[in-house]
Protein backbone atom coordinates (compact mmCIF):
# COMPACT_ATOMS: atom_id res chain seq x y z
CA UNK A 1 0.00 0.00 0.00
CA UNK A 2 1.46 3.37 -0.92
CA UNK A 3 1.74 6.17 1.59
CA UNK A 4 -0.84 8.18 -0.33
CA UNK A 5 -3.43 5.42 -0.19
CA UNK A 6 -3.32 4.85 3.55
CA UNK A 7 -6.04 7.04 5.08
CA UNK A 8 -6.41 5.50 8.56
CA UNK A 9 -5.02 7.14 11.71
CA UNK A 10 -1.27 6.84 12.14
CA UNK A 11 0.85 7.23 15.26
CA UNK A 12 3.11 10.26 15.55
CA UNK A 13 6.14 8.91 17.36
CA UNK A 14 7.45 11.11 20.16
CA UNK A 15 10.45 10.87 22.48
CA UNK A 16 9.02 8.03 24.56
CA UNK A 17 8.04 5.75 21.71
CA UNK A 18 10.39 6.50 18.82
CA UNK A 19 12.39 3.35 19.61
CA UNK A 20 9.21 1.26 19.67
CA UNK A 21 8.09 2.38 16.21
CA UNK A 22 11.62 2.04 14.82
CA UNK A 23 11.54 -1.54 16.13
CA UNK A 24 8.26 -2.19 14.36
CA UNK A 25 9.84 -1.07 11.08
CA UNK A 26 12.44 -3.80 11.64
CA UNK A 27 9.57 -6.18 12.54
CA UNK A 28 10.63 -6.34 16.15
CA UNK A 29 8.16 -5.83 19.02
CA UNK A 30 9.92 -3.82 21.72
CA UNK A 31 8.68 -3.16 25.23
CA UNK A 32 10.20 -0.82 27.77
CA UNK A 33 12.20 -2.31 30.63
CA UNK A 34 12.90 0.06 33.48
CA UNK A 35 16.61 0.65 34.02
CA UNK A 36 15.97 1.17 37.72
CA UNK A 37 13.92 -1.87 38.74
CA UNK A 38 13.74 -4.00 35.54
CA UNK A 39 9.92 -3.84 35.52
CA UNK A 40 8.40 -4.21 32.07
CA UNK A 41 5.78 -1.67 31.14
CA UNK A 42 3.29 -0.89 28.44
CA UNK A 43 2.65 1.59 26.97
CA UNK A 44 5.82 3.67 26.54
CA UNK A 45 5.95 6.28 29.26
CA UNK A 46 8.56 8.75 30.55
CA UNK A 47 8.71 7.41 34.13
CA UNK A 48 8.54 4.04 35.85
CA UNK A 49 5.30 3.72 37.80
CA UNK A 50 7.03 1.51 40.35
CA UNK A 51 10.45 3.05 41.09
CA UNK A 52 10.19 6.47 39.36
CA UNK A 53 13.32 5.96 37.24
CA UNK A 54 13.35 8.05 34.06
CA UNK A 55 15.55 5.71 32.03
CA UNK A 56 14.31 2.61 30.25
CA UNK A 57 15.69 0.22 27.66
CA UNK A 58 13.60 -1.30 24.89
CA UNK A 59 13.79 -5.09 24.95
CA UNK A 60 12.48 -7.47 22.34
CA UNK A 61 9.28 -9.36 23.12
CA UNK A 62 8.50 -12.76 21.62
CA UNK A 63 5.41 -11.40 19.85
CA UNK A 64 3.29 -14.20 21.27
CA UNK A 65 0.50 -13.86 23.76
CA UNK A 66 -3.14 -14.54 24.51
CA UNK A 67 -6.34 -12.57 23.96
CA UNK A 68 -7.18 -10.70 27.16
CA UNK A 69 -10.30 -9.07 25.71
CA UNK A 70 -11.73 -8.12 22.35
CA UNK A 71 -14.46 -6.04 20.74
CA UNK A 72 -15.76 -6.20 17.22
CA UNK A 73 -16.35 -2.79 15.73
CA UNK A 74 -19.40 -2.65 13.49
CA UNK A 75 -19.77 1.09 13.14
CA UNK A 76 -17.15 3.21 11.42
CA UNK A 77 -16.21 5.96 13.86
CA UNK A 78 -14.81 8.19 11.14
CA UNK A 79 -15.04 8.26 7.35
CA UNK A 80 -11.62 6.62 7.06
CA UNK A 81 -12.94 3.42 8.59
CA UNK A 82 -15.91 3.14 6.22
CA UNK A 83 -15.51 -0.10 4.29
CA UNK A 84 -13.22 -1.54 6.96
CA UNK A 85 -15.95 -2.68 9.38
CA UNK A 86 -16.42 -5.11 10.93
CA UNK A 87 -12.99 -5.55 12.43
CA UNK A 88 -11.82 -6.86 15.78
CA UNK A 89 -9.81 -4.86 18.30
CA UNK A 90 -7.94 -6.99 20.82
CA UNK A 91 -6.11 -6.52 24.07
CA UNK A 92 -3.24 -9.00 23.96
CA UNK A 93 -1.53 -10.20 27.09
CA UNK A 94 2.02 -10.70 25.90
CA UNK A 95 4.04 -13.68 27.13
CA UNK A 96 6.23 -11.20 28.97
CA UNK A 97 3.22 -9.84 30.89
CA UNK A 98 2.25 -6.42 29.51
CA UNK A 99 -1.13 -6.01 27.86
CA UNK A 100 -1.29 -4.08 24.60
CA UNK A 101 -4.18 -2.95 22.45
CA UNK A 102 -4.04 -3.87 18.78
CA UNK A 103 -6.26 -5.49 16.16
CA UNK A 104 -6.57 -8.85 14.49
CA UNK A 105 -5.56 -9.06 10.84
CA UNK A 106 -8.51 -11.39 10.39
CA UNK A 107 -11.06 -12.57 12.93
CA UNK A 108 -11.96 -16.25 13.02
CA UNK A 109 -15.66 -17.11 13.35
CA UNK A 110 -15.27 -18.34 16.92
CA UNK A 111 -13.18 -15.99 18.97
CA UNK A 112 -12.66 -16.32 22.70
CA UNK A 113 -10.63 -14.83 25.51
CA UNK A 114 -7.48 -16.86 26.15
CA UNK A 115 -6.83 -17.82 22.54
CA UNK A 116 -3.18 -17.74 21.49
CA UNK A 117 -2.07 -15.04 19.10
CA UNK A 118 1.15 -13.86 17.50
CA UNK A 119 2.25 -10.54 16.13
CA UNK A 120 2.02 -9.71 12.43
CA UNK A 121 3.82 -6.61 11.20
CA UNK A 122 1.99 -4.57 8.58
CA UNK A 123 4.05 -2.00 6.70
CA UNK A 124 1.18 0.41 6.18
CA UNK A 125 3.24 3.32 4.81
CA UNK A 126 6.87 3.91 3.95
CA UNK A 127 7.45 5.19 7.46
CA UNK A 128 5.04 3.30 9.70
CA UNK A 129 4.68 -0.37 10.51
CA UNK A 130 1.79 -1.42 12.75
CA UNK A 131 2.01 -4.51 14.96
CA UNK A 132 -1.22 -6.46 14.58
CA UNK A 133 -2.06 -9.99 15.65
CA UNK A 134 -3.40 -13.26 14.28
CA UNK A 135 -4.86 -16.24 16.06
CA UNK A 136 -2.53 -19.26 16.03
CA UNK B 1 -16.13 24.60 58.22
CA UNK B 2 -16.75 21.43 56.28
CA UNK B 3 -18.54 20.24 53.17
CA UNK B 4 -21.69 19.85 55.25
CA UNK B 5 -21.70 23.55 56.09
CA UNK B 6 -22.61 24.40 52.49
CA UNK B 7 -25.97 24.26 50.76
CA UNK B 8 -27.25 23.99 47.22
CA UNK B 9 -29.98 26.61 47.31
CA UNK B 10 -31.10 26.54 43.68
CA UNK B 11 -30.89 24.36 40.60
CA UNK B 12 -31.83 24.93 36.97
CA UNK B 13 -31.65 23.02 33.72
CA UNK B 14 -32.60 23.59 30.12
CA UNK B 15 -34.25 21.03 27.90
CA UNK B 16 -31.68 18.75 26.30
CA UNK B 17 -31.21 19.46 22.59
CA UNK B 18 -29.89 17.21 19.83
CA UNK B 19 -28.02 20.27 18.56
CA UNK B 20 -28.23 23.74 19.98
CA UNK B 21 -29.16 26.62 17.70
CA UNK B 22 -28.27 29.01 20.52
CA UNK B 23 -24.79 30.02 21.60
CA UNK B 24 -23.30 28.34 24.65
CA UNK B 25 -23.22 31.69 26.49
CA UNK B 26 -26.88 32.30 25.72
CA UNK B 27 -27.60 28.95 27.38
CA UNK B 28 -25.47 29.97 30.34
CA UNK B 29 -27.35 33.24 30.66
CA UNK B 30 -30.70 31.44 30.63
CA UNK B 31 -29.52 29.14 33.41
CA UNK B 32 -28.24 32.05 35.48
CA UNK B 33 -31.52 33.92 35.06
CA UNK B 34 -33.46 30.88 36.32
CA UNK B 35 -31.10 30.46 39.26
CA UNK B 36 -31.47 34.09 40.30
CA UNK B 37 -35.26 33.80 40.08
CA UNK B 38 -35.34 30.64 42.15
CA UNK B 39 -32.85 31.71 44.80
CA UNK B 40 -34.00 35.29 45.13
CA UNK B 41 -30.36 36.38 44.98
CA UNK B 42 -29.11 39.51 43.29
CA UNK B 43 -26.42 38.85 40.72
CA UNK B 44 -23.91 40.88 42.74
CA UNK B 45 -24.32 38.38 45.58
CA UNK B 46 -22.64 35.71 43.44
CA UNK B 47 -18.90 36.02 44.02
CA UNK B 48 -17.72 32.65 42.76
CA UNK B 49 -17.92 30.69 39.51
CA UNK B 50 -17.05 27.02 38.99
CA UNK B 51 -17.45 25.51 35.53
CA UNK B 52 -17.15 21.92 34.38
CA UNK B 53 -15.19 20.48 31.46
CA UNK B 54 -16.84 21.71 28.30
CA UNK B 55 -16.22 20.58 24.76
CA UNK B 56 -17.10 24.03 23.47
CA UNK B 57 -14.88 25.85 25.96
CA UNK B 58 -12.01 23.40 25.72
CA UNK B 59 -9.91 25.43 23.30
CA UNK B 60 -10.03 28.57 25.41
CA UNK B 61 -7.44 28.99 28.15
CA UNK B 62 -9.64 31.66 29.75
CA UNK B 63 -12.98 29.87 29.56
CA UNK B 64 -14.45 30.61 33.01
CA UNK B 65 -13.14 34.19 32.96
CA UNK B 66 -14.55 34.80 29.50
CA UNK B 67 -17.86 33.29 30.59
CA UNK B 68 -17.95 35.47 33.70
CA UNK B 69 -17.30 38.48 31.48
CA UNK B 70 -20.17 37.53 29.16
CA UNK B 71 -22.53 37.06 32.11
CA UNK B 72 -21.47 40.25 33.87
CA UNK B 73 -20.12 38.54 36.97
CA UNK B 74 -17.48 40.15 39.21
CA UNK B 75 -15.83 37.38 41.20
CA UNK B 76 -13.56 36.50 44.08
CA UNK B 77 -13.21 32.90 42.91
CA UNK B 78 -13.24 31.62 39.31
CA UNK B 79 -12.44 28.05 38.41
CA UNK B 80 -12.75 25.35 35.80
CA UNK B 81 -12.81 21.68 36.75
CA UNK B 82 -11.51 19.40 34.01
CA UNK B 83 -12.29 15.86 35.08
CA UNK B 84 -14.61 14.81 32.28
CA UNK B 85 -17.73 13.17 33.68
CA UNK B 86 -16.52 13.66 37.27
CA UNK B 87 -16.52 17.43 36.82
CA UNK B 88 -20.15 18.08 37.85
CA UNK B 89 -19.80 16.56 41.32
CA UNK B 90 -16.18 17.70 41.58
CA UNK B 91 -17.37 21.30 40.98
CA UNK B 92 -19.64 21.03 44.02
CA UNK B 93 -16.78 19.81 46.20
CA UNK B 94 -14.37 22.49 44.97
CA UNK B 95 -16.91 25.27 45.28
CA UNK B 96 -17.61 24.12 48.85
CA UNK B 97 -13.88 24.06 49.58
CA UNK B 98 -13.54 27.60 48.21
CA UNK B 99 -16.40 28.82 50.40
CA UNK B 100 -15.00 27.04 53.44
CA UNK B 101 -11.56 28.51 52.81
CA UNK B 102 -13.02 31.98 52.78
CA UNK B 103 -12.27 32.67 49.12
CA UNK B 104 -15.87 33.53 48.38
CA UNK B 105 -19.38 33.13 49.78
CA UNK B 106 -21.75 32.13 46.98
CA UNK B 107 -20.80 30.16 43.88
CA UNK B 108 -22.53 29.79 40.54
CA UNK B 109 -21.77 26.26 39.38
CA UNK B 110 -22.37 26.33 35.66
CA UNK B 111 -22.61 23.35 33.32
CA UNK B 112 -22.95 24.72 29.79
CA UNK B 113 -21.81 22.89 26.68
CA UNK B 114 -22.72 22.86 23.01
CA UNK B 115 -20.32 20.09 22.09
CA UNK B 116 -22.48 18.88 19.21
CA UNK B 117 -22.92 22.28 17.59
CA UNK B 118 -19.47 23.59 18.45
CA UNK B 119 -16.89 20.99 19.49
CA UNK B 120 -13.49 22.53 20.18
CA UNK B 121 -11.79 19.82 22.21
CA UNK B 122 -8.87 17.76 21.07
CA UNK B 123 -7.37 14.78 22.77
CA UNK B 124 -3.68 14.63 23.64
CA UNK B 125 -3.26 11.26 25.25
CA UNK B 126 -2.34 7.66 24.52
CA UNK B 127 -5.09 7.39 21.94
CA UNK B 128 -3.29 8.74 18.91
CA UNK B 129 -0.32 6.43 19.43
CA UNK B 130 -1.78 3.34 20.99
CA UNK B 131 -5.43 2.80 20.12
CA UNK B 132 -6.61 4.87 17.15
CA UNK B 133 -4.31 3.19 14.58
CA UNK B 134 -6.12 -0.04 15.46
CA UNK B 135 -9.60 1.42 15.19
CA UNK B 136 -10.40 1.54 18.89
CA UNK B 137 -12.25 4.79 18.75
CA UNK B 138 -13.05 6.07 22.18
CA UNK B 139 -15.63 5.04 24.72
CA UNK B 140 -17.74 2.42 22.87
CA UNK B 141 -14.61 0.42 22.07
CA UNK B 142 -13.25 0.74 25.60
CA UNK B 143 -16.52 -0.38 27.10
CA UNK B 144 -16.77 -3.19 24.54
CA UNK B 145 -13.48 -4.53 25.93
CA UNK B 146 -14.67 -4.09 29.51
CA UNK B 147 -17.96 -5.85 28.80
CA UNK B 148 -16.19 -8.84 27.24
CA UNK B 149 -13.91 -9.09 30.25
CA UNK B 150 -16.87 -8.98 32.61
CA UNK B 151 -18.79 -11.54 30.59
CA UNK B 152 -15.87 -13.93 30.57
CA UNK B 153 -15.23 -13.66 34.30
CA UNK B 154 -18.73 -13.49 35.75
CA UNK B 155 -21.22 -14.16 32.98
CA UNK B 156 -23.57 -11.53 31.61
CA UNK B 157 -27.29 -11.60 30.94
CA UNK B 158 -27.88 -8.98 28.27
CA UNK B 159 -31.61 -8.98 28.97
CA UNK B 160 -30.79 -7.63 32.43
CA UNK B 161 -28.78 -4.80 30.91
CA UNK B 162 -31.91 -4.26 28.82
CA UNK B 163 -33.90 -3.98 32.04
CA UNK B 164 -31.71 -1.03 33.05
CA UNK B 165 -32.19 0.57 29.62
CA UNK B 166 -35.97 0.23 29.85
CA UNK B 167 -36.12 1.56 33.42
CA UNK B 168 -34.18 4.67 32.49
CA UNK B 169 -36.19 5.17 29.33
CA UNK B 170 -39.41 5.01 31.34
CA UNK B 171 -37.97 7.74 33.55
CA UNK B 172 -37.12 9.89 30.53
CA UNK B 173 -40.73 9.59 29.39
CA UNK B 174 -41.67 11.31 32.67
CA UNK B 175 -39.00 14.00 32.30
CA UNK B 176 -39.95 16.94 30.10
CA UNK B 177 -36.33 18.12 30.07
CA UNK B 178 -35.02 14.94 28.43
CA UNK B 179 -34.06 15.12 24.77
CA UNK B 180 -37.25 14.74 22.76
CA UNK B 181 -35.63 12.35 20.29
CA UNK B 182 -35.16 9.81 23.06
CA UNK B 183 -38.60 10.10 24.67
CA UNK B 184 -40.05 7.02 23.02
CA UNK B 185 -40.82 3.79 24.88
CA UNK B 186 -38.46 0.86 24.43
CA UNK B 187 -38.61 -2.80 25.43
CA UNK B 188 -35.93 -5.30 26.40
CA UNK B 189 -36.38 -6.79 22.92
CA UNK B 190 -35.65 -3.37 21.41
CA UNK B 191 -32.47 -3.22 23.45
CA UNK B 192 -31.36 -6.71 22.44
CA UNK B 193 -32.22 -6.02 18.80
CA UNK B 194 -30.48 -2.64 18.57
CA UNK B 195 -27.54 -2.66 16.20
CA UNK B 196 -24.06 -3.51 17.33
CA UNK B 197 -21.64 -0.58 17.62
CA UNK B 198 -18.56 -2.13 19.24
CA UNK B 199 -19.79 -5.66 19.94
CA UNK B 200 -20.98 -6.47 22.55
CA UNK B 201 -21.89 -2.77 22.96
CA UNK B 202 -25.20 -2.08 21.25
CA UNK B 203 -26.67 1.25 20.22
CA UNK B 204 -29.00 1.24 23.24
CA UNK B 205 -26.06 0.67 25.60
CA UNK B 206 -24.66 4.06 24.65
CA UNK B 207 -25.25 7.69 25.46
CA UNK B 208 -26.08 10.07 22.67
CA UNK B 209 -24.10 13.28 22.95
CA UNK B 210 -26.36 16.30 23.06
CA UNK B 211 -26.30 20.02 23.85
CA UNK B 212 -27.62 21.73 26.95
CA UNK B 213 -26.95 23.64 30.12
CA UNK B 214 -27.71 23.43 33.80
CA UNK B 215 -26.50 25.01 37.00
CA UNK B 216 -26.54 25.17 40.77
CA UNK B 217 -26.04 27.88 43.37
CA UNK B 218 -23.92 26.83 46.34
CA UNK B 219 -23.51 28.98 49.43
CA UNK B 220 -22.91 28.45 53.13
CA UNK B 221 -25.73 27.00 55.21
CA UNK B 222 -25.34 29.99 57.46
CA UNK B 223 -26.00 32.37 54.60
CA UNK B 224 -28.88 30.23 53.34
CA UNK B 225 -30.52 30.56 56.74
CA UNK B 226 -29.81 34.28 56.90
CA UNK B 227 -31.53 34.64 53.53
CA UNK B 228 -34.54 32.76 54.86
CA UNK B 229 -34.23 30.00 52.27
CA UNK B 230 -36.44 27.18 53.50
CA UNK B 231 -35.42 24.35 51.23
CA UNK B 232 -31.93 23.41 50.17
CA UNK B 233 -29.75 20.38 49.60
CA UNK B 234 -26.55 19.68 51.55
CA UNK B 235 -23.52 17.86 50.15
CA UNK B 236 -22.72 15.58 53.09
CA UNK B 237 -20.01 13.36 51.64
CA UNK B 238 -17.64 13.53 48.70
CA UNK B 239 -14.58 11.69 47.49
CA UNK B 240 -12.76 11.15 44.23
CA UNK B 241 -9.96 8.89 43.08
CA UNK B 242 -7.99 9.59 39.93
CA UNK B 243 -5.89 6.88 38.27
CA UNK B 244 -6.75 4.07 40.63
CA UNK B 245 -3.74 1.74 40.90
CA UNK B 246 -1.59 4.18 38.92
CA UNK B 247 1.78 2.78 38.05
CA UNK B 248 0.67 -0.82 38.20
CA UNK B 249 1.23 -2.31 34.78
CA UNK B 250 -1.28 -5.13 35.12
CA UNK B 251 -4.24 -3.66 37.03
CA UNK B 252 -7.60 -5.39 36.85
CA UNK B 253 -9.73 -3.56 34.27
CA UNK B 254 -12.92 -4.45 36.14
CA UNK B 255 -11.82 -2.56 39.26
CA UNK B 256 -12.31 1.19 39.47
CA UNK B 257 -11.50 3.96 41.92
CA UNK B 258 -15.11 3.83 43.10
CA UNK B 259 -14.02 1.09 45.53
CA UNK B 260 -12.10 3.86 47.29
CA UNK B 261 -14.20 6.97 46.58
CA UNK B 262 -17.55 5.33 47.42
CA UNK B 263 -16.74 4.22 50.98
CA UNK B 264 -14.92 7.49 51.73
CA UNK B 265 -17.89 9.59 50.63
CA UNK B 266 -20.33 7.42 52.60
CA UNK B 267 -18.15 7.54 55.70
CA UNK B 268 -17.99 11.31 55.54
CA UNK B 269 -21.78 11.41 55.24
CA UNK B 270 -22.08 8.99 58.14
CA UNK B 271 -24.28 6.52 56.30
CA UNK B 272 -23.94 3.04 54.83
CA UNK B 273 -24.53 2.01 51.23
CA UNK B 274 -27.69 0.23 52.34
CA UNK B 275 -29.08 3.58 53.52
CA UNK B 276 -29.00 5.11 50.04
CA UNK B 277 -32.52 6.15 49.06
CA UNK B 278 -31.93 6.91 45.38
CA UNK B 279 -28.96 6.23 43.14
CA UNK B 280 -27.84 8.50 40.31
CA UNK B 281 -24.74 6.88 38.80
CA UNK B 282 -22.80 8.23 35.86
CA UNK B 283 -24.14 6.33 32.87
CA UNK B 284 -22.28 6.51 29.61
CA UNK B 285 -22.86 2.79 29.07
CA UNK B 286 -25.19 0.40 30.88
CA UNK B 287 -22.36 -1.87 32.03
CA UNK B 288 -20.76 1.11 33.80
CA UNK B 289 -23.72 1.21 36.19
CA UNK B 290 -23.36 -2.50 36.99
CA UNK B 291 -19.64 -2.06 37.70
CA UNK B 292 -20.41 0.88 39.97
CA UNK B 293 -23.10 -1.06 41.88
CA UNK B 294 -20.42 -3.64 42.63
CA UNK B 295 -17.64 -1.17 43.42
CA UNK B 296 -19.80 0.97 45.70
CA UNK B 297 -21.03 -2.06 47.60
CA UNK B 298 -24.70 -2.41 46.61
CA UNK B 299 -23.59 -5.95 45.81
CA UNK B 300 -20.31 -7.83 45.65
CA UNK B 301 -18.06 -8.05 42.59
CA UNK B 302 -19.57 -10.49 40.13
CA UNK B 303 -23.02 -10.30 41.68
CA UNK B 304 -24.20 -7.36 39.62
CA UNK B 305 -26.46 -9.43 37.39
CA UNK B 306 -28.27 -11.02 40.33
CA UNK B 307 -28.59 -7.61 41.95
CA UNK B 308 -30.09 -6.08 38.80
CA UNK B 309 -32.46 -9.04 38.45
CA UNK B 310 -33.71 -8.75 42.03
CA UNK B 311 -34.01 -4.96 42.30
CA UNK B 312 -36.75 -2.68 41.08
CA UNK B 313 -34.99 0.50 39.91
CA UNK B 314 -38.11 2.45 38.99
CA UNK B 315 -38.66 5.85 40.64
CA UNK B 316 -41.25 4.17 42.89
CA UNK B 317 -39.25 0.96 43.30
CA UNK B 318 -36.65 -0.44 45.73
CA UNK B 319 -33.74 1.73 44.62
CA UNK B 320 -34.75 4.55 42.27
CA UNK B 321 -32.07 4.77 39.55
CA UNK B 322 -31.34 7.85 37.43
CA UNK B 323 -34.91 9.01 37.77
CA UNK B 324 -34.59 11.66 35.07
CA UNK B 325 -33.70 9.02 32.49
CA UNK B 326 -29.97 9.14 33.02
CA UNK B 327 -27.69 10.35 30.28
CA UNK B 328 -28.49 7.27 28.23
CA UNK B 329 -32.16 8.17 27.92
CA UNK B 330 -32.10 11.94 28.45
CA UNK B 331 -29.09 12.66 26.22
CA UNK B 332 -25.55 13.35 27.41
CA UNK B 333 -25.66 17.10 27.83
CA UNK B 334 -24.77 20.01 30.10
CA UNK B 335 -21.29 18.65 30.91
CA UNK B 336 -22.85 15.38 32.16
CA UNK B 337 -24.54 17.18 35.07
CA UNK B 338 -28.06 15.87 34.49
CA UNK B 339 -27.96 13.05 37.03
CA UNK B 340 -26.68 15.44 39.69
CA UNK B 341 -29.29 18.09 38.95
CA UNK B 342 -31.97 15.39 38.95
CA UNK B 343 -30.88 14.22 42.41
CA UNK B 344 -31.08 17.80 43.71
CA UNK B 345 -34.55 18.16 42.20
CA UNK B 346 -35.67 14.93 43.86
CA UNK B 347 -34.40 16.03 47.28
CA UNK B 348 -36.10 19.42 46.81
CA UNK B 349 -39.31 17.43 46.25
CA UNK B 350 -39.84 19.00 42.84
CA UNK B 351 -39.64 15.99 40.52
CA UNK B 352 -43.36 15.88 39.77
CA UNK B 353 -44.61 12.69 38.13
CA UNK B 354 -41.37 10.85 38.87
CA UNK B 355 -40.93 12.07 42.45
CA UNK B 356 -39.32 9.43 44.67
CA UNK B 357 -40.92 8.72 48.05
CA UNK B 358 -37.75 8.50 50.11
CA UNK B 359 -35.85 11.78 49.98
CA UNK B 360 -33.54 11.19 52.95
CA UNK B 361 -30.52 11.20 50.66
CA UNK B 362 -29.22 10.54 47.15
CA UNK B 363 -25.92 9.17 45.84
CA UNK B 364 -24.51 10.71 42.65
CA UNK B 365 -21.35 9.50 40.92
CA UNK B 366 -18.97 10.57 38.21
CA UNK B 367 -16.71 8.80 35.74
CA UNK B 368 -14.00 10.76 33.98
CA UNK B 369 -12.35 9.50 30.79
CA UNK B 370 -10.99 6.04 30.05
CA UNK B 371 -7.38 5.22 30.53
CA UNK B 372 -5.38 2.69 28.59
CA UNK B 373 -6.23 -0.97 29.02
CA UNK B 374 -7.74 -0.52 32.46
CA UNK B 375 -10.89 0.98 33.85
CA UNK B 376 -12.03 4.60 33.85
CA UNK B 377 -9.49 7.22 34.88
CA UNK B 378 -11.46 9.15 37.49
CA UNK B 379 -14.13 7.98 39.92
CA UNK B 380 -16.17 10.29 42.15
CA UNK B 381 -19.06 9.91 44.59
CA UNK B 382 -21.23 12.61 46.16
CA UNK B 383 -23.84 12.08 48.87
CA UNK B 384 -26.62 14.66 49.06
CA UNK B 385 -29.16 15.16 51.82
CA UNK B 386 -32.00 17.63 52.18
CA UNK B 387 -31.27 20.46 54.59
CA UNK B 388 -33.56 22.20 57.00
Amino acid sequence: MSADAYALPLPRPGPDDAAFWAGCRRHELLIQRCDGCTALRWWNAPMCGRCNALEATPVRASGRGTIFSYTTTHRAFSPAWQGKVPYTVVVVELEEGPRMTSMLVEAPAALRIGQHVEVVFEDVTGEVTLPKFRVI
Amino acid sequence: MSLKDTAIIAHAELKVMERSDRDVWQLGAEVLEQLLDRSGLEKREIDGLAMATSSTGAGNMFWPQATADMLGLELDYCDEVMMGGCSPVACVARAAAAINAGLCTTVLILYADTGVAEPNAHDRSYRREWTEPYGLMGPPGGFGLLTRSYEQRYGLDYALLGKLAVTQRNHALLNDMACEKLRKPITVADYLGSRMIAEPIRLLDCVMRADGAAGLILTSRKRAKEKGIARYVVPTGYAERVNYRAGEAFADPLESGHVVAGPRALKQAGIAIGDIASFHPYDDFLIAMVLQMEALGFCRPGEGMAYVRDTNFAYDGDLPLNTGGGQISAGQAACSSENLVEAVEQLMGEAGARQVRDTRNALVTGIGWINYGRNWGASAALVLEPGA
